[in-house]
């Protein structure tokens, strides 16, 4: 049934679709509302789970950590600090393999102080074993929360949903919100691939030594590898029952395109608008929209951008001293190809300013008038900034 | 369809079926935590040291039945305190500085109310019977608790009451709307019940004291003070002084004495303001003069302020000077004071203000400045010499050995119904650690019984009770986990309208349901009292934490308990110490 919701909601939705048995959380701006809804489904019983309120971040994940031990399916959401202040259990939850599903709300960490979009929050976690999918709008938001659950129980490796603060979090769209009985085909109710058992003690994760540690990890890296295709046998089933897929990357008009913008987020929709326009214009322009972030879709990369002269990556984040997050990705992803086309690395809309269609555009002319990047990352937008003395 | 356990990939992960038994973290720690039950700042402060923090906590779980013999190890007569105590444990009490002090004295009288109610026998434990007889002169709350602390050591007591019914100030001093008399009779009953003679209209005279010490091996002296003092001025007559406390024993015999016009009440005691509110009842007007001001009064904010919204008058720093008779009627000149420094109690010292005086026409005068004895030999011998003082009772010992106590208002420093039992109870352990261990013994044994070291006796301890094993460490707020509380508003206390009040004397607080004592006592912190809420248990990260079947089989296992101090922490009360290890 379609309804207007806001991302928010959607994820709530998702979530009671979804036959989550523990929720646990603790509120931040702007993932709040939907713990709130959780925690109300919660406590009418519309969904039959366990909301546990914790006094931090980290005891929310810890929390989790046991409850999916004991086998049961689990779910929280955070943005910002909070999921910062997740960071050491983030290893912990992939190490033990545990298929949680988290959603991340962007926020702009601080100082200065600001609770609008910008994605470092959840690239500075990219190294923490957990699967990332990137969401577009709140139609996304919900099929990518019920996907994430079957993706993460497969490869027994925790996902995390993400979305922009505000321009998506807090906006209402139409969303198609499916039946329980539609949900329950594609998502039966979680079984366990281990679980704590007192009739059959053991201890999970106990000390291990030089001689397993590499091999344990290795394990990860395989299931991270298996995540990339097993994602594109999940959307197939999610598409075959409700006729909507995304993908891991999704590619618009790359085929003869000279210059390829790509985006992530609320982001990409704005470049879709402007991508009419240029082309109606006759510029051979393209759009790479990444949904998938970890594990990183280099094939599908690869195949999209391989046959551009230029590629523009917009990234909504920056690792000091390095460059936006994304554009170092796409980089060392082309390196594989023999020809590559020249990646140009833009930075805009931290913490939460708007990217506007003008801004896109500045940034296409800008890649088109000029051969080679003046800097590794140019930064849009920028005022001129006053100095106290 | 797939289902998501088809094709899985095993996993490589760690898992082993070996216990972590083998790591006895134990073995790291340097602070031990100890379950150990500390004393509440409440029952240090009840004058009968009641075990009020288990009295609530049982209460909260509606064990009315045990909370109640929880009171009666300790007092004999809840429902009379739980009417007219002035419960100094309120004041102290822990909630006080969170959000507002328990109301004890309201659960307490509710407990009692139930008993009486449901005619509840308590089961109390007992010793065994001994020898000796004990006498005791007087029925007030002295010789009547007393009688219940020998009783219960294994003692025969027989009480001599000079008047018509057993009580003393509860029957014959205190207004009816404080105290009726059913509520009393119920708990002389259940005195009597345990085997108690009470002999009533038996006079003892001086002479008859004597012989009575050959009858009984110990007599115990609770005359009270039954008399109020004179006013010491010019024209003070029998005729125009009436004795406060007179005049209210002769109320609660039942006279209906004059009370037309306007009636002068000096003092500033509850018998003041007890006087004050039967002459209103009666029809008559009231004025309390008082030489110092209203906050010195030793009378309970609570009854001053009732019996000012029924119409009594009230004129501060106005102390009497003469009395000139007119017809009828009394002319009172009074002395203004004022206030000029600090007596050594705090209040502030009253001078004459200069000469001024001020004159009030009256028909009547009541005095209720103070009391004393009615006979004055009831009053301990000055000459101490072999005496045994102690904080509440004083005994001296004949030629033949046989102890003579002295208790109640006669040797209490601070005269009131609980003070008064109090006295009663350090008699009978005096004299029975006396008769059980000699006389050197008493100091010592008494000492060992003490509340929290304070000067409340706690005869449960006495008697090798579970209540001995408490640390006489007081709870102070800032071993409370208040996080674990919250602000809930203290039980208003029923009362009749003003209206109902002043036309009758039919009692004023009125009865609180079983819902409202549970939430009230509910309110309780329990301070220093493991109540078993398991916090300890889930918040013990080593799983060191074992509980049992009941409160003594919780323990800790030393074996995983690493000494982090969250139990002790956790703990809302402070039931769990933290030691540093080989101490």
């Amino acid at each position: 049934m379609k309804r207007v919701l806001e991302g928010s909601h959607a994820v709530a939705e998702a979530v009671r679709l979804a036959n989550v048995q523990v929720v646990s959380a603790y509120p931040i701006t702007p993932q709040t509302h939907i713990v709130e809804i959780i925690s109300d489904y919660c406590a009418k019983g519309k969904m039959n789970a366990k909301f546990i309120p914790v006094e931090s971040e980290h005891s929310c994940l810890a929390a989790l950590v046991g409850a999916q031990s004991a086998g049961v399916r689990t779910f929280t959401a955070t943005s910002s600090q909070g999921l910062a202040l997740m960071h050491e259990i983030l290893h912990w939850v992939s190490a033990a393999r545990l298929p949680i599903v988290m959603v991340d709300v962007n926020r702009a960490l601080g100082p200065g102080w600001n609770i609008w979009t910008d994605q470092t929050d959840s690239l500075s976690q990219r190294d923490t074993g957990w699967i990332q999918l990137y969401c577009e709008d709140g139609q996304e938001v919900l099929d990518t929360t019920l996907q994430a659950f079957r993706l993460a129980e497969r490869v027994n490796l925790p996902v995390m949903v993400v979305l922009d603060a505000f321009f998506l979090s807090h906006t209402y769209e139409p969303v198609d919100v499916p039946e329980q009985k539609e949900v329950d085909r594609f998502l039966p109710s979680y079984s366990p691939r281990f679980n704590l058992d007192t009739r059959n003690p053991y201890t999970l994760s106990p000390l291990v030594t030089p001689a397993f540690y590499m091999e344990m990890r290795h394990d990860m890296a395989l299931a991270m590898d298996e995540a990339m295709t097993c994602f594109a046998e999940i959307e197939e089933e999610y598409a075959a029952l409700f006729n909507r897929r995304y993908g891991s990357v999704e590619a618009v008009t790359c085929d003869d395109a000279e210059i390829i913008l790509v985006t992530s987020g609320t982001i990409t929709s704005t470049t879709r608008l402007l991508l009419e326009e240029l082309r109606a214009k006759g510029e051979k322009v393209g759009l790479l929209k990444m949904k998938m972030f970890r594990p990183f879709p280099v094939e599908a990369v690869c195949r999209a951008l391989g046959r551009a002269k230029k590629v523009a990556v917009i990234d909504r984040n920056f690792s000091f001293g390095a460059g936006g997050v994304f554009a170092q990705e796409i980089k060392a992803a082309l390196y594989k190809l023999p020809v590559r086309p020249t990646v140009f690395g833009y930075i805009a809309g931290l913490g939460g300013r708007d990217v506007t269609t003008d801004i896109l555009e500045e940034i296409y002319i800008k890649t088109r008038e000029t051969d080679l990047p003046s800097q590794e990352s140019i930064w849009i937008g920028l005022q001129e900034v006053k100095y106290a003395n | 369809m797939n289902t998501p356990t088809m094709n899985l990939k095993p996993l490589f992960m760690p898992r082993t079926h070996e216990t972590t038994e083998g790591n006895k973290t134990g073995s790291w720690r340097y602070l031990r935590p100890r379950y150990e039950d500390k004393t509440s700042p409440c029952s240090t402060a009840c004058p009968a040291g009641e075990d009020i923090a288990r009295i609530e906590m049982l209460s909260a779980q509606g064990f009315f039945k045990e909370a109640w013999e929880t009171i009666l190890r300790e007092n004999p007569l809840p429902g009379v305190c739980g009417r007219v105590c002035f419960h100094p444990c309120e004041g102290v009490c822990n909630r006080e500085g969170f959000d507002s002090s328990l109301a004890i004295h309201t659960i307490e009288r509710h407990l009692a109310d139930t008993a009486a109610r449901n005619d509840l026998k308590p089961a109390l434990e007992k010793l065994a019977s001994q020898p000796q007889k004990i006498a005791i002169i007087g029925s007030g709350p002295a010789g009547l608790s007393a009688s219940w602390f020998f009783t219960m050591l294994g003692y025969a007591c027989d009480i001599y009451e000079a008047l018509s019914e057993a009580g003393g100030i509860l029957r014959w001093g205190i207004p009816e709307y404080r105290l009726p008399a059913p509520v009393l009779r119920t708990e002389i009953g259940r005195i009597e019940s345990q085997g108690i003679r009470i002999f009533t209209g038996k006079h003892i005279s001086e002479s008859e004291l004597n012989k009575l010490r050959g009858n009984y091996s110990t007599v115990f002296m609770g005359c009270g003070y039954s008399r109020s003092t004179p006013l010491g001025v010019s024209g003070e007559t029998s005729e125009s002084v009436k004795d406060g406390l007179e005049f209210l024993r002769s109320v609660r015999q039942g006279e209906k004495p004059s009370c037309q016009g306007l009636s002068a009440v000096i003092g500033g005691g509850n018998t003041a303001v007890d006087v004050a509110r039967t002459v209103i009842r009666l029809g008559g007007k009231a004025a309390i003069l008082y030489r110092r001001r209203r906050q010195d009064m030793p009378a309970f904010a609570e009854e001053i302020a009732m019996a000012m919204e029924e119409g009594v008058a009230l004129h501060e720093l106005l102390a009497p000077g003469a009395i000139e008779a007119q017809g009828d009627q009394y002319k009172l000149i009074l002395r203004k004071m004022k206030i000029e420094g600090q007596d050594k109690d705090g209040r502030g010292r009253i001078v004459p203000d200069g000469d001024k005086t001020s004159e009030v026409t009256v028909e009547r005068i009541f005095t209720a400045t103070g009391a004393d004895v009615a006979e004055p030999w009831y009053n301990p011998p000055s000459d101490k010499s072999g005496a045994i003082t102690l904080s509440h009772c004083q005994i001296k010992f004949d030629k033949e050995g046989i102890p003579l106590v002295y208790g109640g208002d006669l040797t209490n420093v601070t005269k009131n119904v609980t003070q008064a039992i109090a006295s009663g109870k350090q008699a009978a352990m005096a004299i029975d650690t006396y008769f059980q261990q000699g006389r050197d013994a008493i100091e010592s044994r008494l000492a060992s019984c003490r509340v929290g070291d304070g000067l409340s006796l706690s005869m449960e301890v006495y008697m090798q009770g579970a209540r001995r094993l408490r640390s006489s460490h007081i709870v102070q707020p800032e071993e409370i986990n208040t996080d674990y509380f919250q602000f809930e508003a203290r039980v208003v206390q029923p009362r009749l309208l003003v209206e109902e009040r002043t036309g009758s004397f039919n009692e004023i607080d009125m009865r609180i349901s079983a819902n409202l004592a549970i939430r009230e006592a509910s309110r309780c912190f329990n301070c220093g009292l493991c109540n078993q809420c398991d916090n300890c248990y889930i918040f013990c990260p080593d799983v060191a934490v074992i509980r049992g079947r009941n409160m003594e089989d919780r323990h800790i296992n030393f074996d995983y308990c690493k000494g982090c101090g969250l139990c002790a922490a956790e703990c809302p009360r402070n039931a769990v110490t933290l030691e540093r290890e080989g101490l």
